[in-house]
């Protein structure tokens, strides 16, 4: 039901009320953690596209320096690419119910993220080593800051990751929820791909 | 008529946690209703402290030559005062307090979504609390910087607690959203995903419309003051230069460059406006709900009060330049902010017209309640005229430093929404201790907090108006410019807040004292048809109703209807339990 229809219902008049009483009290069947991965993921969404406006208002001044590309930022991107590629085959394979595959790419997805963080703080060291701190300019200073920020959501989904790592040893009880908590953690994999490559398309055109 | 053919529940019972120990009961306690009360505790303690600072600033404004304190001190004060009051008290209040109590109850739930993130939520707002009070024990004390910390100078020398209290406040902020962002969760998912059987959303009452609008608004736009703080902590500590201007201090060229500090203004007030409404909206929501209940009548224009709280909470949005217009900006920006902020105003009008709407022909009893609920209803509409002065740019420009702002917003975002803060705890009080508080007491409390805040802030509008600037520590030479009618009504003003902080004593003092010594509340003291007066035991337990949830079959303003022996009819209630008035054969059908 939309927002406009729902908005629109007079909840005062008995032809409503008859509608009403059959309502179950949930405005989605999804289940809570999807719903709390959803509304969390837009709140992150609001943090990295205000840094990002943040990004472009400062670019606009007359001491922005373009910033140097590190050709390992490419390959970097190719392995956080790949990480959220692991999580999907993981996916797949548990809907084929292939949980030692499952398992394998679940391990290669967190192993490749690791790869990504690493591979930023690599990043970080060839820009510190051409003497670009963060307080030589503020482009260096913003590429800091967001790859940081990016770095600790990563970080977080680590720790979930680990859980889920855990849940996978007991995924074929019935009452667990290993299924529910992959699939949120290859949405939110996902969408940190995205945000990486929204930050880093912006890096580039600068 | 409404059938009771209801549908079997959809909505899993929740495994509420049960405490083992003491410590788990307590203190670290994952009951929604417990946490609100640690919220309200804490928010009222450092809140009694920023009360505290106006009173030495005004004294410092009425005697300048006692000079009570220094220079650096009054603006150490101001600053703390301000950004205690908005942040750590209001919405802490509104959203935590009695977000965290009234959302389950109201809804029908037995507790939030997610009881440990909701209890992590306070403790980290605690952490944020203790970081910011540290901030007045560090070498230079807390950050004068003013509650906008605007850069440059609120991390420059010259400016106090710019040693440690600038980055004590940032980094408190930063903790205070986290904390926050984890409690709005539960607070947004609990409204959507946890209300009982029969509860839809046009059936909720509108506090609740109020905390979760408000809620959505501070999840979008905390995020901005998170990105301002942050990136100023990297100015301060790391030398970037993200606000900060090529600068010259004490003859010294500083390393900073080609920052721009409009840039935190505009991010500033992308928080900073929609926190008025944050705080408002919530205000509003439970204002009308205890006119309707203590007037007897179902709220004027239901329809139109929920739309209002949607359409103020996406307007907000887009009307946080006009704090900006002394910044300067392109007339075209100044026009569209200054038409944004007068559209603003329909949408707030409206609710303004549908209470008193309410109240007419309303079977109106002056509880306490109810006379904060009126004393809102004009504070509001005198701070929201002067909200349209200030919002045309013209008007703006000359009045912007004057004490005609600061006698605008403390109307309309300070006593305004303390009114309905007081006014909610009289109503709620019995419900959360199973007491009343004093009549007595309460009646002074509201007669001195209601005239005493019109005779501190109407004066000042005055004081604006020949020109007064505010956040001047003593006048000095400047008095020349003034009638002697401008200091001897800083005198009047300060001796009418202390009184109105006088009352505040009283009313906490009223706050414990009845606690343990106040009259019995009787089962459901205000007739109200809210479900959160439904629970089996009052105050309610932990788990909230029962054993079973119980099942909505009404909206929450059935008061007066017409052919019910009772003028309230609880949400739980369906239509065949309805006792009927003599003379009607059912609901709002009378005998042929």
């Amino acid at each position: 039901m939309s927002i406009f229809s729902i908005l629109s219902q007079k909840p005062w008049t008995s032809d409503q009320a008859k509608i009403d009483d059959k309502h179950s009290g949930k405005s989605s069947s999804m289940p809570l953690p999807r719903v709390a991965l959803y509304v969390s993921m837009v709140v992150m969404g609001v943090l990295f596209t205000l840094f990002s406006v943040a990004y472009i208002g400062r670019m606009a001044y007359g001491d922005w320096r373009v910033l140097p590309e590190p050709p390992l930022l490419w390959f970097n991107s190719l392995v956080i690419l790949m990480s959220s590629f692991a999580f999907h085959k993981a996916t797949l394979s548990l809907k084929e119910n292939n949980n030692r595959r499952t398992r394998e790419y679940l391990f290669l997805a967190g192993a490749l993220t690791l790869g990504f963080i690493t591979g930023q703080l690599f990043v970080w060291r060839e820009l510190v080593s051409f003497g670009y701190f963060v307080s030589t300019n503020p482009s260096y200073a913003f590429f800091y800051l967001l790859t940081a920020l990016h770095i600790l959501h990563l970080i977080g989904g680590l720790i979930a990751w680990l859980f889920v790592v855990y849940k996978s040893f007991t995924a074929e009880d019935e009452s667990s929820n290993f299924p529910l908590s992959l699939n949120l953690c290859a949405i939110y994999w996902h969408f940190l791909l995205m945000v990486w490559l929204i930050l880093f398309t912006m890096l580039l055109l600068t | 008529m409404s059938e009771s053919i209801i549908p079997e529940s959809e909505l899993e019972e929740v495994e509420l946690y049960h405490p083992k120990s003491w410590w788990t009961e307590k203190v670290f306690s994952q009951d929604a209703k417990l946490i609100a009360i640690q919220y309200g505790l804490t928010a009222f303690a450092i809140g009694f402290v920023a009360l505290v600072l106006s009173w030495f600033m005004r004294i410092q404004i009425a005697f300048p030559e006692m000079a009570i304190i220094s220079e650096g001190t009054y603006y150490q004060f101001i600053t703390m005062h301000g950004m205690i009051m908005v942040v750590y008290l209001l919405t802490a209040l509104f959203l935590g307090a009695f977000g965290n109590y009234l959302i389950p109850l109201m809804v029908g739930a037995r507790d939030m979504v997610f009881p440990y993130l909701n209890m992590v939520s306070y403790w980290t707002y605690l952490v944020a609390v203790l970081v910011l009070f540290v901030s007045f024990f560090t070498p230079g004390g807390p950050t004068g910087a003013g509650w906008t910390l605007y850069p440059p100078q609120a991390i420059l020398g010259g400016t106090p607690g710019q040693e440690t209290g600038i980055v004590l406040m940032l980094v408190s902020l930063c903790i205070f959203i986290v904390g926050f962002t984890m409690g709005g969760l539960n607070y947004v998912i609990t409204v959507l995903q946890a209300r009982t059987r029969g509860m839809t959303l046009m059936r909720m009452p509108l506090t609740v419309w109020g905390i979760f609008t408000a809620t959505v608004l501070a999840l979008f736009a905390f995020p901005a003051l998170f990105v301002s703080a942050v990136m100023m902590l990297f100015d301060k500590l790391l030398m970037t230069s993200f606000f900060m201007p090529a600068l010259v201090e004490f003859g010294e060229n500083l390393s900073y460059g080609g920052g721009s500090p409009i840039l935190f203004q505009h991010l500033f007030w992308f928080f900073g406006h929609p926190e008025v409404y944050i705080v408002a909206l919530p205000a509003f929501g439970i204002v009308s709900d205890l006119i309707s209940i203590h007037a007897r009548k179902n709220i004027f224009g239901f329809r139109m009060m929920v739309w209002a709280i949607v359409g103020i909470g996406a307007l907000s949005f887009i009307v946080w330049a006009h704090h900006m217009y002394v910044s300067g900006m392109n007339p075209y920006f100044g026009f569209f902010f200054a038409t944004t902020t007068l559209i603003i105003a329909v949408p707030t009008a409206l609710k303004v017209y549908n209470w008193i709407l309410t109240l007419w022909k309303g079977n109106i009893h002056l509880t306490i309640p109810m006379l904060f609920c009126l004393g809102f209803i004009v504070t509001f509409l005198n701070g929201g005229l002067t909200g349209l002065f200030l919002g045309n740019v013209i008007v703006d420009v000359p009045l912007s430093d004057t004490y005609f702002v600061v006698a605008h917003f403390h109307m309309v975002m300070g006593i305004a929404p303390v009114l309905v803060i007081l006014g909610a705890i009289y109503h709620w009080y019995p419900l959360i201790t199973g007491k009343m508080l004093h009549d007595g007491m309460g009646r002074f409390h509201f007669w001195i907090t209601f005239v005493g805040s019109y005779l501190i802030y109407f004066p000042m509008h005055y004081l604006g108006f020949i020109g007064v600037p505010r956040r001047y520590y003593e006048m000095g030479q400047t008095e020349a410019l003034y009638t002697s009618s401008a200091a001897d009504l800083n005198v009047f003003i300060t001796i009418a807040a202390l009184a109105v902080g006088f009352a505040q004593l009283v009313f906490i003092y009223n706050v414990f004292w009845s606690a343990k010594n106040g009259k019995v509340a009787e089962k459901n003291p205000w007739k109200s048809t809210s479900l959160e007066w439904q629970t089996p035991e009052q105050p309610p337990i932990h788990g909230n109703f029962g054993k079973e949830l119980p099942v909505v079959y009404r909206w929450a303003y059935d008061y007066s209807v017409p052919g019910a022996e009772d003028d309230f009819i609880p949400q739980d209630v369906p239509n065949e339990k309805v006792k009927l008035a003599e003379g009607y054969t059912e609901l709002g059908v009378e005998k042929t």
